[in-house]
Formats: C-alpha cells, structure tokens, sequence
C-alpha cells in the first residue's frame, strides 16, 4: 500500500468510496474545485495500483481541518485509514498546521475509533450538522501534530525513545527504550532505596504509595539513562487490566507528562507488555507464538498470530496459578511469598506421593481450574491432621506442583500444536517456577517447538516490556487522548489493544 | 436466631449464589467469612451467573477488585491480601460500595470495623469435604430481610 497525492484521474474511484461510507457524500464538481486550491491536501491510498481509501485536509493558519476520509470497506479495520489520516497531518505540518480538527457522527462507531485511538480528544458537539440526517457532529481535536509526526518517524527508522510506566498493581516501574529493543533505563520501585528518601518501607499494595513513589521512580529512571524528557519522542503507560486506583496513579502522571511537554502519550495493555517481554529477550522472535501467561493475578494461554493481533484461548475459572501457589504455601506454613517457598520444597519432594486431582486436564477446552484442586489439599492436610499423621511437606509441595505444573503444560502443548506456533512464550512471575519451565520445555522439545522465557525481571511486571509494546504502537500511530480511562478489565483481543478505541462519550 | 442453609456440593454453592442475584439491588453489601477452600468465590460465580454477567468470574486475591457487568454492576472484591485498614482507602472501597451495583467481599471479616452499617454477612462452615454450612448474619432491617427472602428462594430451588 502506497500513499501518494490524489489526481484528476483518481475522482472515479475516489467518488465510489465516498458513496459506499456516506450518506451525504461530496460531488465530482467539489472535489475537483478542492484539487485546485493550494492551501489543501488531498491523498489517496494505492494498493497494487487500486485506489483503496483517501483524505483531504485545510490548512488555516496553525489549524489542519480533517474535511474527508474513507476507506473501502474491505479495507477497515486494516491501518489504512490512520496511515492516511497521519500522511495528511505530517503534510499539514509541512503547510505550518499544529493541531488538526475534525468532525465526526457520533454513530460512525469505526472512524470514531480510529480518530480517538489517535490521540483525538472530544472538544464539543455541533447540533444538528449532518443535513440529510440531522445527526449531530462530535468536534475533536489532535494533541500537538508535529511532535507525533517526528516520533512516528523515529519509531519506524528504529530511534525512538521512549519512556514508559506502569502502575497496574504492587510495583511502581519506569523505563526508557530506545528503538523498542535497547533498553537505557529501567526501574521498579522495590528496588529503589526508599528508606533514605521516606524513613521506611514500601508497603506493596498502596495506590498511596504509587503516588509518592512515581515522581521519584520516573527521575530515576530518566537520570540513568541519562536523559532528560526532551530527549524522549514518546510516554508510554499501561491503562488496564489491573486496579484501578493502582492503574490512575500512572496514567494522570503520564497524562500530566504529556500535557506539559506536547510528547505523544501511548496506552499500552499490560497482558500486551507480557507478550513483547519476549521479544526483549529474544529480538529474533517471530510470531505465529502461544504464550502462556502465569502469575499471581492472570493465567491464560494467549495466541498471537502476529505482533499486535491476539486472542485468549483459554485461561483460569477459579484461581490464577500465583494464587493457588501462595494459598497452598500459607495452608503449609511456609510463608510469602508462597512460588518460590513451594518449588524449593518440592525439590526434595516425590512428585508421585499424593495423587492430587489434574482439574480438566481432559476437558475439551484450553481452560484450567485450579480451586478444586486447593480445595482437595487443603482435605488431604486436614485428614492427615486428624489421623494424627506427621505432614510430609515435601511429597504434599512435590505432588501439589506436579498436578498444576501438568495441567498447564497439557493445556499449553495442545494450543500450541492445533495453532501451529513456531514457538511458545512463558511469561508472568510463576514462569520462575523450574518445575513448570522443565517440564514446558521438554513436552515442547519432544514436538519440535521452542520455548521463550525471559529472564525473571522481565517476567514479573516492570516498564521495559510497556516500552516494547508501545513502540510498535507508535510506528503505526496508535495513540491516547488526554480524555482517555484506566480500564481496570480491559481484554486482550484484536487488532492491538482496544486502548481508546472505547465509545465513551 | 441465625438462619441459613446447607449446601452438598460446588454445584450447589453456585446455584445457592444464583438464587441470591434476584433479590439483590444496587448499594447491597454481602460480606463473606469462611476459611480457604469454603466456596467463596463459588458463591460469588453463582451470583455472578444470576445477574447475568457474562465474563469469567475468577479469584480476585491478586487483582483485590474485579468488576463485573451485569444486570447491576458486581463489584467482587478480595480482602485477603491486605494487611492494614488503610489500605480500602486505596483500592477505593467506600467509594464502591456506595456506588451504583452490588459488592461482595471475599474475606470481608477480615476488616468488619470497616464494613457498613447495613450489611449482610454470610459465614461458610466447612463441615465435610463438600458440605458447606451458610450462617447468614445481617447486620440492618434491609440485610435481614435480604436473609430470609434468600434462605426461602434457596428452599424452593432445593425442592423443585
């Protein structure tokens, strides 16, 4: 696809798009006044010759007015429209335009997406504007363009910086990037000395403390790479899934960022982040890829038939795999937190000793559930108790990780054969767990699949796999408006992360 | 005098939930008490299904808040993870439970000080393998009649 300025020749094609996207579409006789006036930009996208979508833009003083873009509709849905919506801005820039205005009917639920998935924010409505239908027009405007143009371009050419944050959960982390791969800094706030700055601990789970950690994670971050925010093209932050109070802390940071210097703001899925933390530690790695997410909060099997498309196969009913981890060691008394305690143990334990349930290992689907199987050891423990039986915590350690360790790598296996994935990802902190890495990459070794597990710090939540992700995001233009919402549920699914494309309004 | 009911398998904790979901209206507060492995969050799935939530209802230990929509918003919340009453300050617990769904709160013992006056709080016994025992304690005029409206819809539901 190629997008070049419209001609003459182009109106035919260009008028039969128009027709098939509105109910009030602009005439030959317009259109060819529009090709004659210097102060516009009109360009069409080619595809194999074929004109396949098109936009114009008005330049006025610093102000670009989007005045048309449509796509076939074989084409949504495809990058088409917000390459050209970008190709025009970058010229707007060129004719001296800052920010680009447009209207919108609130009904066009695809191009509404695109434009608020663009950094567009919602400025005001317009009664009454379209003629034919009486709809009315929502008015939005661009953040400023030239700093995205410059930072598109740099992402593509491979020079971006970029800093990132995440706040989902328990750790406040920061990171900048160059390029998508090279990381220049990366911080997390259990790591940082708080005690010389606060006189105390971090607890791990206060929103509050996102708060006092953030300013301090973020300066530390860009100081070690040895930067200053000027020398950043983009933000990057991680809107959802995860808790809320945690989730805003980092976003109107970002968004505070963003508005005060003009850079760009990215908003990045943080299951997303997990994925592209594999990319990190493998530059190499080419997708079709399943990965298995597993961590105290999340446990799915995730397909990813190409960067930036996925889809959830299966995952956790009950209890993600951290937790029944962390439950199981606290039944035992073996502290928090509970992964590691229980893989040491098991060690010295026989896996066989106790034939704990595999909780749909033979279902039909790639789904796990984990709670019956606490539940039976928590039976086990409290039967051995009442016999009078001395605990022997090792073999219930061995046995209880074998029952999950087999269910996931079943479940993993089976997804990874029937979507024919050239590799699997392990990602999330139980991917720390030997047994389950042993055991996934041997099943995998036996079919001639690789396994991928990033080094542990990449593994457990930090800013480096946010940056990663958000890269690719900005390459291609997909970008926060200062309107935008944590989104505490938000799904992995489709073509990149739903990020903005919400219909809030 | 305490009512309840006696539940003999997973299968009928979710529906004892279920049965729970139509009586149920924005603001209510249903706090859970009962050990690991009680059917906490069988109870909350069975909930769930009767408000018509279509999403995977899982343990909120980590996450602390999953929400859910449904006919009424379901705000699952899981207390076992905190350690200071400070900390529902943070996740915004009283702002939730005054908004506009229903709250269930896993390990909502765990900080009863903290729970609203009015409350309905159901403590699971664990009195075999698979037979649960559901103490209902309501604390305020709605959360008793919330009781026993429930204790007789789960009664039907045992007798059709």
């Amino acid at each position: 696809m190629r997008v070049r300025r419209m001609d003459v020749a182009d109106i035919p094609a260009v008028l039969a798009i128009e027709r098939a996207s509105f109910a009030d579409p602009w005439t030959e006789a317009l259109l060819r006044d529009e090709l004659g006036r210097d102060d516009r930009v009109w360009l069409v996208a080619a595809d194999a010759g074929r004109v396949v979508g098109f936009g114009g833009v008005m330049v006025v003083g610093a102000d670009a007015h989007l005045m048309d873009l449509a796509v076939t509709p074989e084409e949504r849905a495809r990058g088409t429209g917000r390459t050209i919506l970008w190709s025009l801005a970058e010229a707007a820039v060129k004719m001296g335009a800052e920010r680009m205005t447009l209207e919108v009917a609130p009904s066009n639920t695809e191009a509404l997406g695109l434009y608020r998935s663009s950094g567009f924010d919602i400025a005001g409505r317009r009664r009454g504007y379209y003629p034919k239908t009486g709809e009315d027009a929502l008015v939005m405007w661009s953040r400023p363009l030239a700093p995205h143009v410059a930072a598109m371009r740099a992402a593509r050419e491979g020079s971006d910086i970029i800093l990132a944050i995440e706040s989902s959960c328990d750790e406040t982390a920061a990171s900048v990037m160059r390029g998508g791969r090279e990381g220049l800094a990366d911080v997390v706030a259990s790591q940082v000395d708080f005690h010389a700055r606060f006189g105390g601990v971090v607890p791990e789970i206060a929103s509050r403390k996102h708060t006092e950690a953030i300013v301090e994670v973020v300066e530390r971050a860009l100081e070690s790479a040895h930067i200053t925010l000027a020398d950043c093209d983009a933000l990057a932050v991680t809107i959802g899934p995860g808790l809320v109070g945690a989730l805003v802390v980092g976003l109107a940071y970002a968004k505070g960022l963003s508005a005060a210097t003009g850079l760009p703001l990215i908003g990045v899925n943080h299951l997303e982040g997990h994925l592209y933390a594999a990319r990190l530690s493998d530059p190499g790695l080419e997708p079709p890829l399943v990965a298995l997410l597993v961590s105290g909060g999340h446990t799915m099997l995730v397909h990813v038939p190409e960067w930036g498309r996925y889809r959830v196969l299966g995952g956790t009913l009950d209890d993600a795999a951290g937790e029944a981890f962390d439950k199981v060691a606290k039944l035992l008394g073996l502290g928090y937190p509970g992964g590691p305690a229980i893989s040491r143990l098991a060690a010295e334990g026989d896996p066989h000793a106790i034939a704990f349930p595999r909780p749909m290992l033979r279902s039909d689907d790639l789904n796990v559930s984990l709670s019956g199987l606490k539940t039976a050891v928590i039976h086990y423990v409290e039967r051995e108790r009442r016999e009078g039986r001395p605990l022997r915590l090792p073999d219930i350690a061995a046995s209880f990780q074998a029952a999950v360790t087999d269910v996931e790598i079943a479940k993993t296996l089976r997804a990874a054969q029937e979507y024919g994935a050239h590799a699997v990802v392990l990602g999330g902190g139980v991917a720390a767990n030997p047994a389950l890495r042993g055991g996934l990459r041997s099943a995998l070794s036996a079919v001639g699949i690789e396994l991928n597990v990033p080094p542990l710090e990449l593994c457990t939540d930090n800013a480096a796999m946010i940056a990663a992700a958000a890269h690719d995001s900005l390459a291609v233009g997909r970008f926060l408006g200062l309107d935008a919402d944590a989104a505490p549920d938000l799904a992995l699914r489709g073509n990149r992360c739903a990020c903005g494309d919400r219909q809030e309004i | 005098m305490p009512s309840g009911f006696t539940t003999r398998s997973a299968r009928e904790t979710r529906n004892a939930g279920a049965a729970l979901a139509p009586l149920l209206r924005a603001g209510d507060v249903i706090a859970l008490s009962g050990d690991l492995g009680a059917g906490k969050t069988q109870l909350v799935q069975g909930i769930a299904r009767g408000l018509g939530v279509e999403s995977a209802v899982t343990s909120p230990t980590f996450n602390l808040l999953m929400v859910h929509r449904g006919g009424l918003p379901l705000y699952h919340f899981d207390l076992y993870r905190l350690e200071h009453v400070e900390e529902l300050d943070d996740i915004g617990f009283y702002e939730t439970l005054e908004s506009d769904g229903v709250s269930v709160i896993e390990w909502g013992d765990r900080f009863s000080h903290a729970l609203p006056a009015a409350h309905l709080l159901v403590v699971i016994h664990r009195r075999t393998d698979d037979v649960r025992d559901f103490e209902l304690v309501p604390h305020g005029e709605r959360a008793g009649q919330l009781a026993s409206a429930w204790v007789d819809a789960v009664e039907t539901q045992g007798h059709r």
